[in-house]
This record gives C-alpha cells, structure tokens and sequence, in this order.
C-alpha cells in the first residue's frame, strides 16, 4: 500500500518542490535550512532524521508545512471561467469602465498617467502620514461606478442565457445554469455551527465546557494561544471556524493568510510607495475621493483615514495582484507615462494592480485599522483577503464563491426558506436582491459594527467561503420581516434595514442554521 | 451583589415590575429644555411644571439647586422630591477644589498608614526622579495661581523642559486655555492679568498642570475620553459608570513642536474648540465609542493591557469620588451625572483631567443623540425606585434590569452589608 501512496504523491511533491524554488521566499528558506543542516545537532550518520528533528525545533518545519499548505490553495483557482457564456458580459463591462475613465480623462484634461513633479513629490512625502492634509481638488472625480450600477449589469446577464422556464420573471438569476447550495448542504459545510457548538460571538459570559475555564472566551483565549504558537495554518484555519478573540486575531489572520511580514515584504511596501511618489495616476484621485466619501465620514473608521490613504494607494501600485489574479480580473490597458521617455519603462498597466476601484472599494480595507497599527502589516493581510476573497465580490464570473453565485444563493434560500417574504417582495414588485446587493459586494463592510464585522470575517476565514455572506443576508431579513411586511416601497424596506448596528451575526447565523 | 440588591429591592417593594397603569403620574421640572431630556420625560407620560408648582423631579441648573439648597430660600423638599444636582457639586468639578480635594484624601490616608498611599520614586522623561503615589497618580502634578505660584516654581525647576496648561478655575469647553513652556510667558502672563486693561483676569484663579506630553494617539490623532458616572449617594458612596463613553479626536495630527504650541487644534480635544477648525466632520463629529477603543486597543495592542487600561479608570473615578465623600452636603434628595473628562498617554496610563456637573446634553451627531437618549433613560431608571416614583425612602439598591447600560462601580453599603469587618475589600479585588 504504502508503495502505491508513493507513487501517487511523488509526482505532485516534484512539482510543488519545483515551484517552491520559485517563491520569493526560498532564498532565505534555503539559507536557513543549509545553517541548520550544518549545525552539531545535525548528525552525519543519521542525518535524515536529525536533520528533520533539527528543523521542528528551528520552527522551519511550519514555514515548510505552510508554505506548501499556501501553494495548493493557489493551485485550486481556476484557470478563465469554464462557461464562457459570462465572459462575453463580463468584457463588455470591463470595457464599459475603461470608456468612463478615458472620458472622466477628457472632461478634466489630464492624462491617466503622467509623471508627477518634483515639487508634487516632495509635498506627498512630506504629507505621507497625514494625507488628509494634502490638498487637492476632487469635486470633479467621481466614482466609477457604484454597488448599484454593477447590480444593473448583473440583472441583464439572465440575458446571456437561454431561458429555461417560461414563469419565472427576467430579473431572476435562477436562469444562469449555476449550482448552488440549498440550506441544508450549508449546514453540512458549517457542522460546528449547525450543531449548536458554542461559538465566540454569541455571549460574552457563555460559560465554558472545559474544567478550569470561566468562560468560553478565557478557554477560547487560551487555546488560541497554543494555536499562535505553533503558526500551522491550516490549524489556525480550523481554530477561526468558532471565532478568534479580538486579542489574537491580528497574529492568526496573518498566520491563516501567509501574511505576515518579513524584510522583504516591508521593502517591497516602500518600493510601492515609492512608485507612487514617481508616477501620477488618475487613479489617485479616486482613492482619495472614495476614502472621504466612505472611512471619513464614518464614525467607525474615521480615525483611521491617513492610514487607508497609504494603503489603498499602494494597493494600486501592487503588480503583483495581477500577476496573482491574471485569470480572474479581465485585462487591464497599457497607457503611457506622459512626461516618460518613451522607452519600455514609460509604459504601465493601468492601474499597475490591475484593479479599478469602485464607490465604497476602501471599505475592504477598513476593518483591518482594528487588527493592525503598521501600514505595511495591515496592507499585507488586506492584499491577502482580496487576493483570496474580494475580488470575487466585483468581477463578473461563474465561480462559486463570485458574486453572480452569491446572488443567486440568496435568491434561492430566500425563495425556499422564506416563501412569504419572497412572495411579498413579488407582490410589492421589488427584486429582493436590490435591498441586499451592497451588503454582499462589500461583504457587509462599514454596515456591520466592526466588532460584528471582524467575527463574521472570521467564519469567512475558517471555513474558507463566501457563502455566509448571503447566508447573513437572508438571517437579517428574516429577523425582520416583520416589519417588511409592513411596507410597500424600496425606500421603505431600505430604511427598515439601514441600521445594523443591533444585529448580533453569530446568534443570529447560528439560528438560521441550527435545525428548528 | 445583584441578587442581594434584587431581594432587597422586592421585599420592599413586593412587585419589581410595577404596571405602568397603577403609577400616579410624575410631575417634572426642568430648566433646559434639550430634546433628549424632554423625549425622555414624554415617554413616562410625565407631566411638565413650573418650579413654584408641586415637582417631584427636578432637572436643574447648578444654580436653581444651589439656591433652592440655600438657607434664604427656606424650601424644604418632601419625600417624593428629587433633583439632579447635589448642592456643593464644585467640590468635584472646580478644577482647584477637586486637585485640593484629591490631595487631601491622599494625605489622610498616608497619616492613616493605609496601604492605598503608599510612595514610590519614579524617573520622569528628563530623568529627574521625584516621588509619586503608587496607586493614587491619576491626576497630572497641578498647582493652583496665584495662591501656589512658590510651590509651582519648585515644581517647575525639577524639569525645566516640560510644557505645563493653565486652566482657568471656573470655565469649561475649553475656553481660556493655554499651554506654557517657559517660565518667562507664565511671568508675563501674570504682568498682563494685573494691567487695569484686564481687571476681570485678576480676580479669576487657574491650575497649572503638568502637560501631558506623550498622549496615546490613534491614527496619529490625540483624543480625549468622556465617560458618564452617576453618583446617587455620597455616604455610603454609591456610584454607576454608563457603558457608553466616547472619545473625542482632534482634527489635527497631534505635533508637540513649539510651533504648534498656540495651535489649540492640535492640543484641545473639546468639540467647543474643534467645531471652528476647518476639518470638523458634522457626520461623525471626531467622536469614536469608547468599545471601538476598546477593540482597537485589544486587536492592536493585546488583551491584558487594554483590561488593565479600563480597570485603572474606573480605580480613577471610585477614589476621584471617595476624595470629594466626607465634603459633599450629602442629600438623599439628590443625585448627579458626571461627565468624566480622561486622557491615556502612550503608557496605556489614564490621567483624570478634569469631571463636568453639567455634561452637555446636546447632540452633535445621530450617534450622539441615541448616546444621550440612553443615558437619560438609564439614569431615570437608576435613580428612581421600581414603581418609577421619586422617594427618598428608597434603598437606593436598583434591581439588574433597571441598570440599562449601566454598571455599579460601587455601592459601600453593599460591600458593608458583605463584609462588614474589611470595608474596601471587594474594590481592591476588584480594581486591583
């Protein structure tokens, strides 16, 4: 038997060997491992086993055990969508966005990319930590688009479909021929929740099971501790699925992610703001409108808004995302560096992220200013969620964690679980999609108390999917549908649905997914 | 402790629940006329009365209590009478008298031998190490001029390089403040005062603290904290803090350079002040909620220093109360609301900077009106017995239910009624 697993295994362990040569990290990892290998622990004779003992105790076992678990996990993204029925939508889309940034270009007389002057360059060093100070005119830019306006390309893209049942309205997304899952196959992918285990979240003095702990959060704590300390990240993953403590979170999400800093990653941070001191791109200023317009004006986030502006425009600058997310984000255009020689270099792909951000894009960021004081850390675990998850929430595609499939579990749970309200929501004329569409593409960020936000970002972690989030969706909805019932007009369900600061996600989730 | 104050609460009174039919209906005064306070009285289906008419509560300035407590006024009040303010509040929330009062307490309980007061030396920033109270250092080093300008000096020459603020005694909001850093502009500054151009300066006293330097900054910004305590007896002491706090941001990144020394933006963190800078946010209002502090400062900077961090505020406030006990005219009629006014500095350390009888009951934001909405319900639920009608009969022990967002800091005569041999056990366990 053990011959055959060998067998089987050796050809993926070659190639994941031979890529893990090609990681960033192998130098150093190498490096350690050659330190290690000639260290007096390490035994010529039994130098297989001593040298593997020398490893564990080194901790560079983990970084192994890790670096590997980070590999296959990239290895499971699709290659471009299998259905190319969406591809077409998608194109048009993405097309439509790049028009509406060269005409926002012509309208305002400025280029997409220029170099920035000397002068301009020294005032945003200058200002860099406090970049709400730095003046600039924005009353012309506007967001590209907004949650609404990609909710309108997504109720056309049934459009795209054949049509397989005649009774059924043209705004549903019941046509696209996608699969999603019904209630009681989310139960099955949520066990500990469906089971009714105690989780963090739900009550602060929930008392714990285990002898020698008070409360579920002190047992919590400290079995979170062990599991900081040994760093496996799929351990840590299956940790997150009850809920992290606010205290240890900021350490296990990097743990979880592979985000955790390095020398290399903090230059490469500064390499990023660097570019963005050289190069002026249009799209500065639509970071710097959709920071005010959404983190400055919030009470939550407010305080934290020099620290986003950083963030978010290094984001911009990262051409690692799209190297990372080629298959997935469409194709960015090339535009030339006006003010450049032209050469190779006055050529960039805008943006360099591949990534155009939309009304309210900051808010994926935001919460992490609660987890982490250092731009660099807190840049690095934000660029791993949206490298894993975000994206999916604004790009077109068929993916089962996308945003289309989302909608559509929504739909469906709503339609199965809560007949009434959908017949209501039918009845009053209203898509019930409209009044839960902005919640899901910034997977509840900036409507959700940041406390309530940070544990349901946790379940998204631990159980590593997105479908809590619609899941969520149809939980608030039918806690309050009685007081949907009682109105008639998208503004009214809007308003009846506008405040979530009372909501409490775990009870509320672990309700909708307990068994009645 | 709940469960006792439940007992109490229904042998006395038999039906925690009153139904709200069988209430005699509650006449209420008030002088300030603010929505949160008016909204709340009309949701008890109060009836509103001019203050020479039969009042069984009373919202009132500090003013109508001191002169209604006066001897002129000859008013007594009867037992279902009650009014928010106790007569001689400024022993608490003058800055002079609550710095002399807070030095007193120390001293007696040093004479005393008491554990509380022990001293220890610390190094301050320029080295220098001078001796402090290990457990009783929550307010900064202050002096009150001209009366203690020797003393001031002496102080002042042990770290010349320091930055002080002067504060005048009876103002609030922020207004005539400064900071000094130079003995020379605290001179000229006294020369000034007595010139005939500025005879009102003469007669007004300020406190000269010790500046707090090294604040803890958030997004590089510094910030104040307001907590909300209720005090409804002061012997026994029985106090309540409200869960709900808030800080408050300066628009400006905080810069300890000279230059920015006259720039109160960066330096005051009062709404008053930072309503006429340039920056004010009218959707937020630079308020962040003090469990938004607290999920900052456990994400960023761990468990148990944030526990410690809020356990050492409510230390500050219990014994900033305890000070002020034996000199307070303790009246079962009264009761009071302080706003609570705290700085951290970088060392998670809170100082008490100063404690308001009045808080501001406007609302400056939507946040902040829901804020004061509920801390004026809470309050009337805390202060008046279960069948909802002022008596000063009453134990004054509300049940769990009527607590709303409110947590006891401290009720002795709960603690008493525990351990009647060691009176400040349970605090030192708890605080501790």
């Amino acid at each position: 038997m053990e011959g055959i697993h060998e067998e089987v295994i050796k050809p993926t362990a070659l190639k994941i060997a031979a890529e893990i040569k090609t990681l960033t990290s192998y130098k150093t990892m190498y490096g350690d491992l050659q330190k290690i290998a000639s260290s007096p622990s390490v035994k010529k004779d039994e130098f297989k086993q001593t040298l593997h003992q020398a490893m564990k105790d080194h901790g560079l076992e983990t970084k192994f055990r890790n670096s590997v678990y980070h590999l296959i996990r990239t290895h499971n993204k699709q290659s471009k969508d299998p259905v190319a029925l969406l591809n077409k939508a998608s194109n048009q889309w993405e097309k439509r966005i790049h028009k509406s940034l060269n005409s926002m270009c012509t309208d305002l007389e400025t280029s997409l990319a220029k170099t920035r002057p000397q002068s301009e360059q020294e005032e945003l060093l200058e200002k860099w930590n406090e970049l709400s100070t730095y003046n600039l005119d924005l009353s012309k830019y506007r967001p590209v688009y907004a949650p609404k306006d990609f909710l309108e390309v997504l109720l056309t893209l049934s459009g795209y479909a054949p049509y397989t049942r005649e009774d059924e309205p043209k705004w549903e997304f019941a046509h696209l021929p996608l699969q999603v899952k019904t209630l009681d196959q989310l139960r099955k992918v949520f066990p500990e929740w469906s089971n009714g285990e105690p989780l963090l979240g739900v009550n602060p003095n929930m008392p714990s099971s285990v002898p020698g702990f008070a409360t579920l959060e002190a047992e919590r704590i400290s079995l979170g501790e062990r599991v900081a300390v040994l760093g496996y990240a799929p351990v840590v993953q299956e940790y997150l699925k009850k809920g992290s403590p606010q205290c240890l979170r900021a350490k296990l999400w990097s743990q979880v992610l592979g985000s955790e800093i390095k020398p290399a990653e903090t230059e490469y941070f500064s390499q990023l703001k660097k570019d963005v001191l050289e190069i002026d791109l249009m799209i500065d200023k639509l970071i710097f409108k959709d920071v005010q317009l959404t983190a400055s004006n919030d009470d939550q986030y407010f305080v934290f808004e020099d620290l986003l502006y950083q963030v978010m425009l290094c984001f911009s600058r990262d051409s690692q995302v799209m190297e990372i997310l080629k298959n997935s984000i469409g194709n960015p255009p090339t535009v030339t560096i006006k003010g450049k020689q032209t050469s190779a270099e006055s050529i960039t792909v805008f943006p360099p992220s591949g990534i155009i951000p939309f009304h309210g894009f900051s808010m994926y960021a935001t919460p992490f200013c609660y987890l982490y004081d250092d731009p660099a850390q807190l840049y690095y675990t934000f660029r791993s969620f949206y490298i894993r998850y975000w994206h999916r929430l604004h790009y077109i595609s068929t993916h089962s964690q996308g945003i289309v499939s989302l909608c559509l579990l929504y739909e469906r749970l709503l339609e199965a679980n809560e007949p009434l309200l959908w017949i209501h929501f039918r009845n009053i004329n209203i898509n019930p999609i409209r009044v839960v569409f902005k919640w899901l593409m910034r997977a509840f960020s900036g409507h959700l108390p940041p406390d309530q936000l940070l544990l349901l970002w946790d379940a998204i972690l631990g159980y590593d999917c997105l479908e809590i989030l619609p899941l969520l969706a149809l939980a608030i909805l039918s806690f309050r549908k009685e007081n949907i019932f009682q109105v008639n007009t998208i503004q009214n369900v809007d308003a009846v649905l506008a405040d979530l600061s009372t909501i409490s996600v775990i009870p509320l989730l672990q309700l909708a997914l307990m068994k009645s | 402790m709940n469960q006792d104050a439940k007992k109490i609460a229904n042998s006395l009174y038999g039906r925690v629940n009153a139904p709200a039919v069988e209430r005699c209906r509650v006449n209420f005064c008030t002088d300030l006329e603010k929505s949160v306070l008016m909204s709340n009285f009309e949701r008890r289906a109060w009836n509103q009365v001019g203050p020479d008419d039969e009042w069984n509560f009373y919202w009132a300035s500090t003013q109508t209590c001191r002169n209604l407590f006066s001897v002129e006024s000859g008013y007594r009040m009867n037992d279902n009478q009650i009014i928010n303010h106790f007569p001689n509040h400024y022993e608490l929330s003058r800055k002079d008298l609550l710095v002399k009062n807070i030095k007193r307490y120390r001293k007696e309980l040093e004479r005393e031998g008491n554990p509380l007061a022990e001293k220890a030396e610390v190094a301050l920033h320029g080295g220098q190490v001078v001796t402090r109270y290990v457990h009783l250092d929550f307010v900064p080093v202050t002096f009150v001029l001209p009366a203690d300008y020797n003393m001031f000096v002496e102080e002042y020459r042990k770290s010349p390089q320091s930055t002080w603020i002067m504060k005048p005694c009876g103002k609030s909001q922020g207004t005539g403040i400064f900071l000094i850093n130079k003995l020379s502009k605290l001179k000229k500054w006294s020369r000034e005062a007595k010139t005939p151009f500025h005879p009102q300066l003469t007669k007004e006293s300020y406190v000269i603290s010790r500046y707090i330097d090294n604040p803890l900054l958030i997004g590089g910004k510094k910030f104040d904290l307001r907590l909300y305590v209720l005090v409804t007896s002061f012997r026994p002491l029985k106090a309540y803090l409200f869960q709900l706090g808030f800080c408050r941001f300066c628009t400006v990144k905080y810069d300890t350079s000279v230059t920015e020394l006259d720039n109160m933006y960066v330096h005051l963190t009062n709404v008053s002040v930072q309503k006429h800078g340039g920056d004010y946010n009218n959707i937020h209002g630079g308020k962040m909620t003090v469990q938004n502090l607290r999920l900052y400062l456990e994400g960023t900077q761990g468990r148990a220093v944030t526990e410690k961090l809020f356990a050492a505020m409510q230390w500050l406030i219990v014994h900033s109360l305890k000070a002020v006990s034996s000199v307070m005219a303790n009246d079962r009629h009264c009761f009071e609301c302080y706003g609570y006014d705290i700085i951290i500095d970088n060392q998670l350390k809170p100082w008490l900077v100063e404690v308001n009888a009045s808080p501001s009951l406007t609302s400056t934001t939507v946040n902040d009106r829901i804020l004061k909405y509920k801390l004026i319900d809470n309050m009337l639920s805390v202060v008046l017995p279960p069948d909802g009608v002022p008596d000063v009969r009453w134990n004054k022990i509300p049940n769990a239910e009527a607590m709303g967002n409110f947590d006891l800091l401290i009720d002795e005569e709960l603690i008493e009624k525990e351990e009647p041999s060691g009176h400040s056990r349970v605090l030192k366990t708890k605080y501790k």
